[in-house]
């Protein structure tokens, strides 16, 4: 029963965090290096949460939200991840490999969210040439929705986690995911690495 | 009104859509502006139907366009006639958008943002915590340290982006009109080159420190053993480099490295190790 309440409270946080990520602030309150050891502790296992979230930051700073561009999210996947775990009773490896997945299948969540905030346009047009000026009541609404979904979303992972945690024979899986785990630092570290090369080398 | 602007421009993507972007968080931002240049009702409901036109920028940078767009419309709202003020503004406020925007993420998603990753694991190796390079290590680490990393990266970077969003914001009103106006608040391309500098410093230190812990944590092997560890660290990064020189994303080589080692290690059942002793 605590762990459910746990769960629901993780997820709810989760999705208040994930506005940090684009509607609000954007102080990177929402990046997977701090969600995890946040929920980490919510949940009672630091350790791991500060784990899954770094790895995860490390393999999604690969992704850069120019223009209209919808990266894989990064507070889904480590709320997921760390959810998957804790609540879910997955081995870490796993569990880091269920988040990975969840932030790259939010991104279709998040795709949908903004393309349904187009019509919207027309509608506080004609408020505004009524002489209603609403702006903050929509921009509420937006972020209400974001927060709801990502809410609903983290859940339905930790569910879905929770649910794979029983099948039989899951763990016959976990000495090949513990040790596709044991390498991603450094697939991690790859990326860190290359990133500022390229970047160094650059005239500009 | 500046300051009024200021908090309101840290909600300027709330309402993003894909017809015009962040239109509803740019008009949002700006009727604090609007409401004191327009007292009579209806110039302050032609102003704000004028800002929900397409825009965007970086939100970091945002500032300046706000600035200059709220001088502009200030100098309408005083003009007898408005309309060469107000045939300029959709120009200068695209110009001015486009050429932040490259700015802006060149500086902020290209290299603070990786840049505090760096800061979380360095302060985490400083620390002692060495669990996040081996992820079977259960070494205790307090929580304290674990949310130091990561906070101290957000303070390092908010620290940059409240401080452009202020400066951007109070530069662009006081130039405003231009569609050069505060290009030149900072030496651009000295600072990106010292951010990449920076970064590449940070990288090739962990880098380093990473090798090290693996040779350290492996001082008792054999050589064959120390040799095979170090070669799977260097396959995998030489497998994320063939990825991207492919234009394959990183989850590419994840799913490569946790498919090998499902077939490897859970199929084929041989023995599995790990990277420290």
């Amino acid at each position: 029963m605590i762990t459910l309440v746990k769960a629901f409270i993780s997820a709810a946080l989760a999705g208040l965090l994930g506005l940090d990520a684009v509607q609000a602030f954007q102080f990177l309150l929402a990046r997977p290096a701090f969600v995890g050891p946040v929920l980490g502790l919510l949940n009672g296992c630091p350790l791991e949460g500060a784990r899954i979230g770094i790895l995860l930051e490390l393999l999604y700073i690969d992704f850069i939200p120019v223009g209209g561009v919808v990266p894989p999210n990064g507070t889904a996947a480590a709320a997921a991840g760390v959810l998957a775990y804790c609540a879910g009773g997955l081995a870490p490896s796993l569990a880091f490999f269920i988040g990975l997945a969840a932030g790259v299948l939010y991104s279709p969540v998040e795709y949908r969210l903004r393309a349904a905030r187009s019509p919207w346009n027309a509608r506080v047009e004609a408020e505004v040439s009524a002489g209603e000026i609403t702006l903050r009541r929509w921009l509420a609404g937006a972020m209400l929705a974001e927060s709801a979904a990502m809410t609903v979303y983290v859940l339905a992972c930790a569910a879905v986690a929770a649910a794979a945690g029983a099948l039989p024979g899951i763990s016959r899986l976990y000495p090949g995911t513990d040790f596709a785990y044991s390498l991603m630092p450094w697939l991690g570290l790859s990326g860190l690495y290359f990133r500022f090369r390229t970047q160094a080398r650059k005239k500009g | 009104m500046l300051f009024s602007m200021f908090l309101r421009s840290f909600f300027i993507q709330a309402g993003w859509n894909y017809e015009r972007f962040q239109n509803l968080g740019f008009a949002f931002s700006l009727e604090p502006a609007l409401k004191k240049f327009y007292p009579d009702r209806e110039k302050f409901k032609a102003a704000m139907l004028r800002h929900l036109h397409i825009f965007n920028t970086q939100p970091y940078m945002a500032g300046f366009v706000l600035g200059n767009i709220a001088r502009m419309e200030e100098r309408a709202a005083a003009a007898p006639s408005p309309e060469a003020e107000l045939k300029n503004m959709p120009g200068v406020k695209q110009a001015l958008a486009s050429s932040f925007a490259s700015i802006g993420d060149r500086i902020f998603w290209g290299r603070l943002k990786p840049m505090t990753a760096q800061i979380c694991l360095l302060v985490w190796a400083a620390g002692g915590f060495y669990g996040w390079l081996f992820t079977g290590m259960n070494a205790p680490a307090s929580a304290a340290l674990l949310l130091a990393g990561p906070l101290l990266g957000i303070v390092f970077y908010s620290a940059f982006s409240v401080y452009w969003r202020w400066v951007g914001l109070k530069a662009g009103y006081a130039c405003g009109g231009a569609a050069n106006c505060a290009l030149d608040a900072s030496n651009w391309p000295r600072l990106i080159k010292l951010l990449s500098t920076a970064g590449f410093a940070m990288s090739l230190a962990i880098a380093v420190m990473a090798f090290s812990l693996l040779a350290g944590f492996n001082s008792g092997a054999t050589v064959q053993g120390m040799a095979l560890k170090a070669g799977l660290a260097i396959s995998v990064l030489v497998l994320h480099r063939v990825s991207r020189a492919l234009g394959r994303s990183v989850f590419f080589a994840a799913g490569l490295v946790l498919a090998v080692s499902l077939l490897v290690f859970s199929v084929f059942k041989v023995e599995a190790f790990k990277l420290y002793l």
